[in-house]
């Protein structure tokens, strides 16, 4: 059996979850059957990859700083890349195609059409995500919606994605499996976390509208009325950045609100492990790898309800990504009390490894032999 | 064996609500009226008011201890449930058996308060039953050579404790036993017991389906002077619905026993008709519940240790009723993360469904009542 997987990046270059999930999934795969992935091409990668990787160079494509891609026009990009895919393609022997998200649709669809391979798409996340619901672009749905359509089988990361997929999409629930992402081999080794105060309360990811860091300040104005000495970390980079240090200013707390700038792997550990608690009050997080590293650090975590692998954890503070009042009350709760850190902490921590990327891959296999 | 002891344990906490940070010292109601209410409903349709109507039809002996909170409810919610458990004591089938009126678990910190809330408890069963009582059966058979010492000081015949693995490899549960308090001391038989309390209805369970035929037949087979039936009184009818075809099972066994010569006994009766074997000393603290059989479920996690020692704490204060609702053993149940396969029972009995929320609205609670009825505090 040999995969087509189309995908858009590999570590060590990432903007998000995608190219994390692609080798971890894809390596395990590889051990089973002939997987080529294909990406654009980009300066920095590794000297080598456990699955053959099949570079696509296009027109223009820089690194923003050491690890983010940068292209001129995002989406002119994505056409071409998607074209030129569709051109470079060995479709000898090829028994399934893989797509990963709207980035990759039209080059699968394509493909499909001229070979009739069966076609796998994964959703990670949707466009409904991606704006937090707020004024999505139609013309990115519609190739979303089309790509679905197409789809031989749809993989959701979450059972949240698989109903926004049926809802919002209105595609068939019989074509949509759910298959969780894994946790990170890093987040395995780390031993049990101390539960002294350390007063730091960390937001990490992308400080975007979807991923809810306003409601998070919003929330730090409230704990911070309440208890002096808390630091606010902001981790991660976004365009919300300056909106969101305003608002700190605005609110008289930019004293205990720190903004990061980029964090690596190793860099977010680390603010796992030297923090009371988690928060993230997404708008709209299909899955929401970072609780996982959280909680597999020892540290509790609060999240949405409208965060995805929420669905599958018993051992998180869940709230309305709106409601700062029961933010505010949840991470006064955990500064509050040593030992709701360290009960919360130590049995999530346990909780989190269940998520493990040789089942996502089992999971995705056997959706390959269903077709 | 041609004797059966049944006890039934009858149970409803006050549960407390959902309580929240912005709420202390402003609102000093903690009660979940509605949740309390519903449940208290459905167990007194599903369970309390058929179950002892059917016990009193077919003269079923059983003894029974009814928890302080369970009656107020009971008085509150639904007359009827205390109507009915008093025509069925006083038609003399029953025994009627102390615990604290709170269920809670002061026998395991302080002797006193201990001595109190029990005292509370026979006030309520010589108030509302003319009874007084005199067996004991501790919250949830929490139970050491400690607590058999407390009851015994109160003058107290007999105890209940659960027959852990360990202690029935050296003691078949199926005797009376004497506590080193000189109590007779009665040990559950945990497999005949849950065969009918979680088995009954379970279909991959290779004696599926269990039939009251079957089940007497195990009795006469088993050897020893009686067996120890003990369980939540809501087996019937609530945990296993009436579907299940448990109150079938319930109509038709003391006929099975009849026919086998067996007798039901109250625990009383048992105490008085048969030889005390030896003494059994037990010196860590056993219960009914979880894997464990110990405290595990209730003073398992930090979180439970946390707000069990802060309950104890608020001892010298303005309310103590109010401040003995809060030491409801459910309350810290509810904060409890377990094990796995306890987790589930965990859960079905959990209002919060999360044992964070418990222990966060539980604290919440305290504060506001520290401020609320604990002279000198700021």
């Amino acid at each position: 059996m040999k995969i087509g997987v189309i995908g858009w990046e590999l570590p060590p270059a990432f903007s998000g979850g995608l190219g994390i999930h692609t080798i971890n999934l894809f390596s395990i795969i590889s051990k089973f059957a002939e997987v080529e992935v294909y990406i654009p091409k980009m300066s920095m990668l590794y000297p080598s990859y456990p699955f053959k990787v099949k570079l696509v160079p296009l027109t223009y494509n820089g690194m923003k700083g050491n690890y983010e891609l940068q292209v001129p026009d995002f989406n002119q990009a994505v056409m071409e890349y998607n074209q030129k895919v569709v051109d470079a393609f060995d479709a000898d022997g090829t028994s399934v195609i893989h797509c990963h998200d709207w980035i990759t649709f039209n080059a699968g669809i394509e493909l499909k059409e001229r070979y009739g391979i069966p076609l796998v798409v994964t959703v990670h996340s949707t466009e409904i995500d991606r704006s937090g619901n707020f004024y999505p672009q139609k013309w990115i749905m519609d190739i979303e919606r089309e790509g679905m359509r197409h789809a031989d089988h749809i993989i959701a990361v979450s059972d949240y994605t698989r109903r926004l997929v049926i809802d919002t999409y209105g595609i068939s629930p019989d074509k949509i499996a759910t298959i969780h992402n894994g946790l990170g081999k890093h987040f395995y080794l780390l031993p049990p976390k101390n539960y002294d105060l350390s007063g730091n309360v960390l937001y990490f990811g992308r400080v975007t509208m979807q991923k809810g860091p306003k409601f998070f300040i919003e929330a730090a104005k409230k704990v911070a009325d309440k208890i002096h000495d808390v630091r606010f970390i902001v981790a991660g980079t976004g365009e919300q950045v300056e909106e969101l240090k305003f608002l700190a200013r605005t609110l008289s707390i930019e004293r205990n609100v720190i903004f990061t700038g980029f964090v690596g792997l190793s860099e977010a550990i680390r603010y796992y492990r030297t923090s009371d608690v988690f928060v993230l009050p997404a708008v709209s997080e299909p899955f929401g790898i970072t609780v996982l590293e959280a909680m597999s650090s020892g540290t509790p975590a609060i999240i949405s309800t409208t965060t995805g692998v929420g669905e599958a954890l018993k051992n998180v503070l869940k709230t309305d990504f709106w409601d700062t009042d029961l933010i505010a009350d949840y991470i006064i709760g955990t500064l509050k009390f040593r030992s709701l850190r360290s009960t919360l902490g130590a049995v999530g921590q346990i909780e989190a490894k269940r998520f493990t990327w040789e089942e996502s891959a089992l999971e995705t296999m056997e959706v390959y032999s269903s077709l | 064996m041609k004797n059966v002891v049944f006890y039934f344990e009858v149970h409803q906490p006050r549960r407390l609500r959902t309580y929240r940070l912005n709420e202390i010292g402003r609102n000093h109601d903690y009660f979940w009226e509605s949740k309390n209410k519903e449940i208290f409903q459905r167990a007194a349709d599903r369970c309390y008011i058929p179950t002892t109507r059917l016990f009193i039809k077919k003269g079923i002996r059983a003894s029974f201890s009814l928890s302080g909170t369970f009656i107020e409810q009971a008085l509150e919610y639904r007359p009827e449930v205390i109507e009915v458990f008093k025509e069925y004591f006083s038609s003399g089938l029953g025994e009627l058996i102390a615990e604290t009126y709170y269920h809670s678990l002061a026998s395991i910190w302080d002797r006193d308060e201990f001595k109190e809330q029990v005292r509370e408890q026979e006030r309520v069963l010589r108030d509302i039953f003319k009874i007084k009582p005199v067996t004991f059966r501790n919250t949830e058979l929490i139970y050491s050579d400690t607590i058999s010492d407390y009851v015994s000081s109160l003058g107290y015949r007999n105890i209940l404790a659960e027959g852990t693995e360990q202690l029935i490899s050296a003691h078949s549960p199926n005797f009376v036993y004497r506590s080193p308090s000189k109590l007779n001391l009665f040990l559950r038989n945990f497999r005949l017991s849950d065969d009918i309390s979680f088995r009954f209805s379970n279909w991959g369970w290779n004696e599926y389906p269990l039939t009251a035929d079957k089940y007497a037949r195990w009795i006469d087979d088993s050897p020893g002077d009686l067996a120890n039936l003990f369980m939540d009184y809501e087996t019937f009818g609530e945990h296993q619905v009436a579907e299940t075809g448990i109150f079938g099972f319930l109509e038709r066994l003391p006929i099975e026993l009849k026919e086998r010569n067996i007798k039901m006994l109250t625990v009383n009766e048992a105490a008085e008709m048969f030889e005390k074997r030896e003494v059994i000393s037990i010196k860590e603290l056993i219960s009914w519940a979880d894997t464990n059989r110990d405290t595990s479920p209730w003073l398992g996690n930090d979180m439970q240790k946390e707000a069990f020692s802060e309950m104890q704490k608020l001892r010298d204060n303005g309310n103590r009723s109010l401040w003995r609702h809060l030491q409801t053993s459910d309350i810290v149940y509810y904060m409890s993360t377990g094990t796995s396969p306890d987790q589930i029972v965990h859960e079905y009995f959990n209002p919060y469904k999360s044992p964070y929320y418990a222990f966060l609205s539980y604290m919440s609670i305290l504060e506001d009542f520290r401020r609320e009825y604990v002279k000198n505090s700021t």
